[in-house]
């Protein structure tokens, strides 16, 4: 596993945040510390990986769609077979072993595509914690299944509505309520960003994603990977599926970042490519910022929730910059092209964030030998996009269904108030 | 400049830069200082100020609009330190736009155009260490925070690079709301002159005559700035600058 140097990996990281969260960040970091040294912590969390949330998850290949694309063997990590369906929760279970030993009754969390929230909200439910999730208004809208169950599972959802409304804005009010609650509270961060020690300790924790993923493929491909791609919001999944092959200098390693709607200031979340993000100190973290040159947090795009987030992973900003990590970007309608392509061939339904990953690997399997080896990292399943989804590819049956159900949801809660 | 230590308690107050315009700030800054306000903090908006609370976070978002900047900021000081000799007037700022302008020019381009200290709350101590040489050649004031639960060893940390006073955060959380002054705050504020003989400001939930009441005879400065930029926001410049005179008068602090 990588390893910072004080929180710092090369220029990125850090820890620039307010002095009242100093305490905690450096109480969580000696913990953190003393538990990676102790093999048995690493076989706690495995075994209850293993427990709660169905690990390992399988290596599948995809025979059909390799062949019709005529290049590498593509395979998938199925992160999507994960409880909660998504990658996220590898990370909560980790934290959640931390809160108990901290013994801390609250847990808040920043959430995006809300699978994060998600995860938290059960492991909140699991483990007898209060649990308040931040969640950007507009996001709100985007994913809002996650948050029916969320609260479903007992957890406060708080919608952000200042500035653009999405992850950056979340995770700026998750900070604040650390603020005033970190006595009691801990901030379950969901993505290898935020101040140290946290991009390390979520890496960490989803670093059982490549673990895997090295003995499934030396069993099942008799090598390891020639390359393996995942989607890059914060950095979390594809740094799990990165960092146990860091040493293993011919596989490459290739982040593939939301495109959106164009290459123009505004309309994508691109950091890692050249011209577009650059250094900047924000959000606890020095890392690439996209940015004005007042140093004003720029706005961002992306059909993918998970994905629409300004700054990245400072792991993966120093990776790329060392040229360890290839950055690439796929665009909406890439996206959207390559939900259908893997849903038709192979039978699996991806999460929008995931499909950057098809996107990207699918561009470069088709210019790889048949038989060279590319993993993607499938981080999540794609329930929770089912209103995106028939976005994109409009039928009328599902307004005319929605219609319906609206009305029979209001029957429902009319009937319920003539009761009271 | 800043006060002396026990000197009698004074109110700092702040303006968002940009907010509600550019021209406005000159107005409502030469409103506090006829007031009787002599310690101005002039704050570059962010995108995301994490330590404000929802009044500065709102301010901070009209002001971007307005062309609240680094730049206009360093140019507004230049003016209202030249308008305004008597009065001391502090950078407040996040560190990313400062750290996009460049540390070092920033510091000293904040030095020329009047500024005698700055307050970033984002920057910790470790950060500011290697600037201290310049910052005392520039008579440039770090004024650093403490919490209520910074340690000791901390505390005496930041008391070292700390100039022109200490900025004693008065409770847990974000700008903006209510603090109680009791015998818990007392014995903070008591642990912190334990490592420094620099003046203190006492900052957070700071919002009326009474809490300046309260902390008169407790330490030498009052950050009084949500509530007086909420005046601003609901009732214009003018009207604040008399609620501000009104205040004082009634913390019997003119
Ligand atoms: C399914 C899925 N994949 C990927 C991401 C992006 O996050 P990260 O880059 O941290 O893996 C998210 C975030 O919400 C997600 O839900």
């Amino acid at each position: 596993m990588i390893r910072s140097e004080n929180g710092y990996f090369g220029e990125f990281g850090g820890r620039y945040v307010p002095e009242i969260l100093l305490p905690a960040l450096t109480e969580l970091e000696t913990m953190f510390n003393e538990l990676r040294e102790d093999p048995s912590f690493w076989q706690e969390y495995v075994t209850l990986c293993q427990e709660f949330s169905g690990r390992p998850t399988p290596l599948t290949p995809l025979r059909r769609l390799s062949k019709e694309l005529g290049g590498a063997q593509i395979w998938l990590k199925r992160e999507d077979l994960n409880h909660s369906g998504a990658h996220k929760v590898n990370n909560v279970l980790g934290q959640g072993l931390l809160v108990q030993r901290m013994g801390k009754k609250r847990v808040i969390a920043e959430t995006g595509a809300g699978q994060h929230g998600l995860a938290t909200a059960i492991m909140a439910a699991r483990l007898g914690l209060q649990a308040t999730i931040y969640m950007g208004a507009d996001d709100i809208e985007r994913q809002y299944s996650n948050v029916f169950w969320m609260r479903q599972l007992g957890a406060e959802v708080v919608g952000v509505t200042t500035g653009a409304r999405t992850l950056k804005e979340a995770l700026d009010e998750a900070l604040r309520d650390w603020a005033a609650s970190v006595e009691t509270t801990h901030y379950v961060l969901g993505t290898a960003c935020g101040p140290a020690p946290f991009p390390e300790l979520v890496s960490y924790f989803q670093s059982v994603i490549s673990q895997e993923m090295r003995e499934q493929a030396l069993t099942q491909m008799g090598q390891l990977p020639d390359e393996v791609v995942a989607c890059v919001g914060g950095g979390s999944n594809a740094m799990g599926a990165f960092a146990a092959f860091l040493d293993d200098k011919d596989v490459g390693l290739v982040g593939v970042e939301a495109g959106g709607l164009s290459f123009k200031e505004g309309e994508h979340s691109i950091r890692l490519l050249p011209d577009t993000a650059e250094p900047g100190i924000a959000q606890g973290y020095k890392t690439l910022f996209l940015q004005n040159d007042d140093g004003q947090l720029g706005d961002t795009h992306s059909i993918a929730a998970g994905l629409d987030y300004v700054g990245v992973s400072p792991i993966l900003a120093h990776l790329t910059q060392t040229g360890r990590v290839t950055p690439e970007s796929a665009t909406d309608t890439e996206v959207t092209e390559a939900f259908k392509l893997l849903m038709k061939t192979e039978g699996i339904i991806p999460a929008l964030e995931s499909s950057h990953g098809l996107a990207g690997g699918f561009k470069r399997a088709k210019t790889m030998r048949p038989d060279q080896h590319l993993v993607i990292n499938l981080s999540g399943r794609g329930d929770k996009d089912i209103f995106n989804i028939a976005r994109a590819f409009p039928q009328p049956e599902w307004p005319e269904f929605l219609k319906r159900e609206a009305e029979r949801s209001q029957e429902l809660v009319d009937a319920a108030k003539e009761n009271r | 400049m800043f006060p002396k230590q026990n000197d009698r308690l004074q109110v700092m107050s702040h303006a968002v830069v940009g907010f509600p315009t550019l021209e406005e700030n000159e107005k409502a800054i030469a409103g506090l200082v006829d007031s009787g306000v002599k310690l101005i903090e002039l704050q570059v908006p962010f995108s995301d100020p994490v330590a404000d609370g929802h009044t500065l976070v709102n301010a901070c978002y009209e002001a971007l609009k307005t062309g609240g900047s680094v730049k206009a900021t360093l140019e507004l000081c230049a003016k209202v330190s030249k308008q305004h000799p008597d009065a001391s007037f502090i950078l407040m700022s996040y560190l990313n736009p400062l750290y996009r302008y460049g540390l070092e020019q920033l510091f000293r381009d904040a030095a020329a155009a009047g500024f005698k200290g700055m307050i970033i709350p984002d920057m910790p101590v470790e950060q500011f260490e290697p600037f201290m040489p310049l910052l005392d050649e520039l008579g440039l004031a770090p004024i650093l925070m403490v919490t209520p639960n910074t340690s000791d060893e901390r505390v005496a940390r930041i008391a070292k690079s700390a100039r022109g006073m200490v900025y004693v955060v008065s409770r847990m959380g974000v700008t903006g709301k209510q603090t109680q002054w009791g015998e818990e705050f007392h014995a903070y504020v008591k642990r912190i002159r334990q490592h420094t003989d620099l003046p203190l400001a006492i900052g957070f939930g700071v919002r009326a005559a009474d809490d300046l009441k309260a902390l008169t005879g407790t330490a030498e400065v009052a950050a009084f700035c949500s509530k007086y930029i909420e005046w601003q926001r609901d009732s214009g410049s003018d009207v604040a600058a008399q609620k501000m005179k009104t205040l004082l008068t009634d913390a019997e602090l003119s």
